[in-house]
């Protein structure tokens, strides 16, 4: 026994010991376990990747609205995929729709919105010192680097990266004879792919663990801000969805590598029969929508967590109805694991099965409405105070229902038969998902940029990016709308062959040149973001007069988050002018014996109970 | 449109000059010192502050005017004219569906707008200290769910008729998709019955690109047109669809008809073209009017060229093009090869045999009949 | 709910965070395997299935495979009752009898070799590979698990007071045992 009283001794050493050791410069700022670092470096990674994406996606904008364009000047940067008579290669066109879905989805809006902001916001809005494992969560980043590592390099490819849409459909994706880019360049996709799931399931445990285990004293689930709940639902979704997705690509790689069968049959190509018999490429979109489909939400759901949370804030006004939106978001997570057969309603599938799949589909519009309704209740009698955060956070908003309500279309089998894979589609997932995460990670990024860097972002030039991004990206996609009603497949290298579709012509080209403008605006973000971390204003502790405990953190962001004890919890993190508070904010550490003047009855009957949560003593026997 | 994007165009410009002349200003600015007002911290509004709720209600009007004026100036692109009976009922409802969706766009965001205009920070306002309110609530919840319920039923109904399966006296087609053409498979004339197929009897070097297996007599009449695609009006055709080396999906945009073409799964989708290519085009107004068969799988290269033309005939038209055919035999008689020799005396039938010039005269008469009557 | 929680305020943190983890972890497993199983009877549901014997090692190594968790329960209790040198033995027991099964899988694998069956060919043959392949190679992690568990064990640092390690070890071993026995009857059943 005496040993182990020693082995004790000298754990809890090694602990206190490196707590105050000064970390180099590596552990530090690289290979680092503070999850506020990790945060930047997720955000950081994210922007990076964003620029190319966009990039990615002006080139074949190019292409789409000015089909005739002599694109020479563009061979410095693309190479041999510019050919002679100055012509895009359709093969490349291909890979960089391909190349921009995989970014924007997975390494912008997935790891880019959920890994800053769940390793930002979850450890300080719950009062944690850091996550449950600092170690996986520096893994998790860094299998996300190696993931974004391989899939960059398959981008300078000679036949080029994968090539055949984000959703990697097999044959296609198996058969290098169908395509270059599903040679080389798919294989890195698939590893890419592989990595970037390890990555997001060893987060998104940490996330959820983080949130059940660490709350500080007094942090009741019904005291959560909505930030945490919304990232607690898009991790349990991560945890739920990605294994299936990986199961997926394992079974494709078996095809492609080991001459398995599981999705190949029948196929005739390049002159001969192949060997592959029984499998079936509809079994491979079971699998990648049952990730697919909840992926959505999981780029959605924390930009909707951001957005109540600013939206508070700077309505100065409670959100409305906190506990309706959690419902929605639970609502929303369970139905989005029942309805991902609606990307397949044309397949071939059962029909029958079509017919109850497009049932839970339209279920799934009515949390989302309730949603919309609260967020726009919560501004109803409100102080509205426009900062760029508030102003991209309406955007948000406007894009989420705008974009949302086509997808009652969509959901809708009978009138999905037209609207299938056109542009109506691209539409309708670019503003409802798309644009709306983005626009929650950038109001994200201009809200918690204080607390990230102890400095402000310029408002003026905030505005500007605001509105210049919030008008261009309608002019972009609500255009769609119409070429998709008019029925325009999308992935279309080009439609003149088709006298059907023929017209819209100078439609395309506006939806071009504002998508280049707006890709354009955000340079003035990017200046505004490097600009201010190193020259802007310094930034006090709590700028917005915000209640969660994040800004109760020293200006200087410190490793432990807290440089005393981490404070208790009273009240709900939706105290904003109450009735016969002196200021218009009530953090949440604030106790209500501090506050009689403003306790609402029950609330003064809380009084009693605030001794205990001061009593409460953790377990402080298992550590790291 | 043209002007319309010259004045796009222009404004961009002068906006792109105005956000570049700001944005120096504001880095001046920056560097100059910082002006207290310019920043919107500390829980007070900065001075752009009325004129940003003010911009977000402008920017709402200018959108509504923009979204009407753009709506009925691009309509006539809309929803190419319907020629199928099944098309006709889901443009019924998808017209009824974009009304109540345009109906809430418009409204929800008409007050997301007004809300932030109206309650833009003042120094006066009391705030309502607004936490829920559970009727509320159950008011937005249940009747977003009435109007689904009532969508879901429309669409069900009609889902159900369009997937239910094809009349037993439908003209049925095979339709294969490859890289990047289509391949177009009639029963023929005699029994009126698609033969098999088999993907290890596919052979393109010897004609056999759609693996039609000559082993089953059926095959002997069935034959193929690579040009064209011809149904008859006013009569189900049920397409039989497959693919023979990635995933296609046939797309008949006229005839609301989409359905993936699966290698190693036979799809299929049948419908009621209730206008011939000729009706359209005296609708239309257009003298070459045709109407189109898209891919819209993505399925490599040339997915966007994957073109062919389809010809609505008139009955009696369509069973004359049908005889005038020549056999996948006759096209090419090698395929005899495949013929097993208890059944090579009745494939005889099928081939081009010594007095085929006078047939095929006569085939040639009634084909150039045909397209007399097309053009 | 506010009122529930504070009425019963002591101890918060009940749940052990590793603890935690490893079942968010099995969780992720389970899905792994779950969407391996459907898309099998999916697959198996549309007919062109080929049948074959399942190799009668199987049977064995299942057995195998429950000895081994049997000892791991055993080294369990050994550290709860600080019995050192019992807990070192249970421990090592486990990790061979892990790895006796691994070479069983392989010997079953040539058995099925030996009929004809390949990982090409007929997905029925391809998805028996693959799920004893996938159900092998998290074993194989199984076994890192144990050698951390044998290692700390011998630096004394699993003991009754620090039961985490040991405990999470066990857990994903009882789990790996459970998901072959699911796995095997699964492919008994559905074959």
């Amino acid at each position: 026994m005496s040993a182990v009283s020693v082995e004790n001794v000298h754990t809890h050493d090694e602990h206190a010991h490196g707590e105050h050791h000064e970390l180099g410069f590596i552990r530090k700022y690289i290979f680092s376990e503070d999850h506020k670092i990790i945060a930047k470096q997720y955000l950081i990674s994210g922007i990076v990747w964003a620029v190319l994406g966009g990039l990615l996606s002006v080139i074949f904008r190019l292409q789409l609205g000015f089909p005739d364009m002599d694109m020479t000047w563009l061979k410095p940067l693309l190479g041999d995929w510019i050919n002679e008579s100055g012509k895009l290669d359709p093969n490349f066109y291909l890979a960089l729709v391909t190349m921009h879905g995989t970014i924007m989805v997975f390494f912008v809006l997935t790891a880019g919105l959920s890994g800053t902001f769940s390793n930002f916001l979850i450890p300080l809005q719950i009062g944690a010192r850091d996550m449950a494992s600092g170690f996986m969560n520096m893994l998790s980043y860094w299998f996300f680097f190696a993931s974004s590592v391989i899939m960059f390099i398959s981008l300078f490819l000679k036949t080029g990266p994968a090539g055949g849409s984000w959703v990697i459909y097999p044959p296609l994706s198996a058969l290098k004879e169908a395509n270059p880019g599903s040679g080389d360049g798919m294989t890195l996709w698939l590893v890419a792919m592989a990595l970037f799931i390890v990555s997001s399931l060893l987060g998104g445990i940490n996330y959820v663990t983080t949130v059940i285990n660490l709350r500080t004293k007094g942090m009741s689930m019904d005291k959560l801000p909505l930030t945490i709940w919304a990232f607690t639902f898009t991790a349990i979704l991560g945890i739920l969805s990605f294994p299936v997705l990986l199961s997926a690509a394992l079974l494709l790689i078996f095809d492609r590598s080991f001459g398995t069968s599981f999705f190949l049959s029948d196929i005739y190509i390049n002159g001969q029969a192949l060997p592959n018999q029984g499998g079936s490429p509809i079994l491979f979109q079971h699998l990648f929508w049952f990730l697919g489909h909840p992926e959505v939400y999981i780029v959605i759901l924390p930009a909707l967590g951001l957005t109540s949370e600013i939206i508070a804030t700077n309505s100065r006004k409670p959100i409305f109805g906190y506990k309706a939106m959690i419902f929605s978001m639970a609502g929303i997570m369970f139905l989005a694991f029942i309805v991902w057969a609606h990307h397949m309603f044309v397949t071939g599938m059962n029909p029958f099965l079509g017919s109850v799949f497009m049932l839970l589909t339209l279920i799934i519009a009515v949390p989302s409405a309730v949603k919309g309704f609260n967020y726009i209740t919560t501004l109803w009698k409100g102080n509205i105070i426009f900062t760029p955060a508030m102003l991209f956070a309406i955007g948000l908003v406007s894009f989420f229902v705008s974009g949302g309500l086509t997808g009652i279309i969509l959901g809708n089998s009978a009138l999905d038969i037209q609207l299938h894979d056109t542009y109506f589609v691209v539409a309708h997932f670019h503003l409802v998902m798309g644009s709306a995460a983005f626009f929650g990670m950038i109001a994200g990024v201009y809200h918690w940029f204080p607390k990230m860097y102890g400095k402000m972002m310029n408002s003026t030039l905030g505005y500007i990016h605001f509105w210049i991004t919030f008008a261009g990206v309608y002019f972009v996609f609500f255009p769609m709308h119409y070429i998709g009603i008019a029925g325009f497949p999308r992935r279309y290298y080009q439609w003149s062959g088709f006298d059907t579709f023929s017209s819209y012509a100078d439609l395309n080209a506006i939806i071009t040149i504002a998508a280049i403008l707006t890709f354009l605006a955000q340079g003035i973000f990017i200046f505004n973001f490097v600009y201010s971390i190193f020259k802007g204003k310094k930034a006090t502790e709590n700028p917005w007069k915000s209640n969660t405990l994040e800004w109760t953190t020293p200006v200087e962001p410190i490793h432990g988050n807290w440089p005393g004890e981490i404070p208790t919890v009273y009240r709900w993190p939706y105290d904003y002018s109450k009735p016969g508070a002196s200021d218009d904010f009530i953090p949440q550490n604030v106790p209500f014996s501090a506050t009689p003047e403003s306790n609402l009855p029950e609330e003064t009957e809380l009084i009693k109970s605030e001794k205990e949560i001061e009593g409460i003593k953790f377990d402080t026997s298992i550590h790291d | 449109m043209t002007i319309v994007i010259a004045i796009l165009a222009i404004v961009f410009v002068i906006l792109t000059f105005m956000v570049v002349s700001k944005t120096l200003s504001i880095i001046k600015g920056i560097k100059d010192t910082g002006s207290e007002e310019n920043e919107g911290y500390l829980g007070k509004p900065n001075k752009y502050n009325d004129a940003n709720g003010l911009a977000l209600l402008i920017f709402w009007i200018l959108s509504l005017a923009g979204v009407f004026w753009s709506y009925f100036s691009a309509r006539e692109n809309f929803l190419p004219e319907s020629s199928s009976i099944h098309g006709r009922q889901t443009d019924f409802w998808f017209w009824v569906s974009m009304g109540v969706i345009t109906t809430a766009f418009v409204l929800v965001n008409s007050v997301l707008f007004f809300f932030a205009y109206k309650y833009r920070y003042s120094k006066d306002r009391k705030v309502s200290f607004y936490t829920h309110n559970n009727n509320l609530e159950i008011i937005w919840t249940s009747v977003p769910a009435i109007v689904m319920a009532g969508l879901v039923f429309s669409g069900l109904r009609v889902w159900t008729k369009v997937t239910a399966d094809a009349p037993q006296d439908a003209e049925v087609i095979e339709i294969m998709g490859k890289q990047f053409a289509w391949a177009v498979r009639y029963p023929g004339v005699d029994d009126n019955q698609l033969g098999g197929y088999n993907f290890k009897l596919m052979d393109d070097a010897n004609g056999n690109p759609m693996g039609v297996d000559f082993a089953d007599e059926k095959s002997f009449d069935d034959f193929s047109n690579a040009s064209e695609m011809h149904i008859p009006k006013g009569k189900p055709v049920l397409l039989k669809i497959r693919a023979r080396d990635v995933l296609h999906s046939v797309f008949i945009p006229h005839m609301r008809v989409k359905m993936d073409a699966v290698p190693g799964m036979t799809t299929k989708f049948w419908f009621v073209a209730d206008k011939s290519t000729n009706d359209m085009r005296k609708e239309l107004g257009k003298e070459n009017f045709n109407y189109e068969i898209a891919c819209t799988e993505i399925c490599g290269r040339s997915h966007f060229g994957m073109k062919l033309l389809l010809v609505v005939d008139e009955p009696a038209e369509y069973e004359k093009w049908k005889r005038s055919q020549k056999t996948l035999l006759a096209e090419n008689p090698k395929l005899l090869e495949l013929v097993p020799a208890n059944l090579k005396a009745k494939a005889q039938k099928y081939l081009p045999v010594e007095e085929a010039p006078v047939e095929e005269s006569v085939a040639d008469a009634s084909l150039s009949n045909s397209s007399k009557v097309l053009k | 709910m506010k009122e529930l929680t504070l009425q019963e305020p002591k101890p918060i943190l009940t749940v052990n965070k590793w603890k935690f983890i490893i079942w968010l972890f099995i969780v992720t497993i389970i899905m792994f395997f779950a969407a391996f199983t459907s898309a099998y009877l999916v697959r198996r549901a549309e007919g062109n299935w080929t049948d074959f014997q399942i190799p009668v090692i199987f049977w064995y190594s299942t057995a195998v495979l429950v000895v081994s968790s049997v000892f791991m329960h055993l080294s369990y209790l050994a550290a709860k009752k600080d019995e050192f040198l019992k807990l070192r033995t249970f421990i090592s027991l486990t990790f061979g009898f892990g790895l006796l099964f691994l070479v069983m899988q392989y010997l079953g694998w040539l058995d099925l070799q030996s009929q004809g069956i390949f990982l090409k060919g007929n997905p029925s043959g391809s998805f028996y590979y693959v799920l004893t392949g996938l159900h092998g190679f998290h074993l194989v992690t199984g076994l890192v698990v144990l050698l951390y568990a044998f290692l700390a064990a011998r630096k004394m640092a699993v003991h009754s007071k620090n039961m985490t390690q040991i405990e999470v070890c066990a857990t994903y071993w009882h789990f790996l045992d459970i998901l072959w026995v699911y796995l095997f009857l699964f492919l008994l059943f559905f074959r």
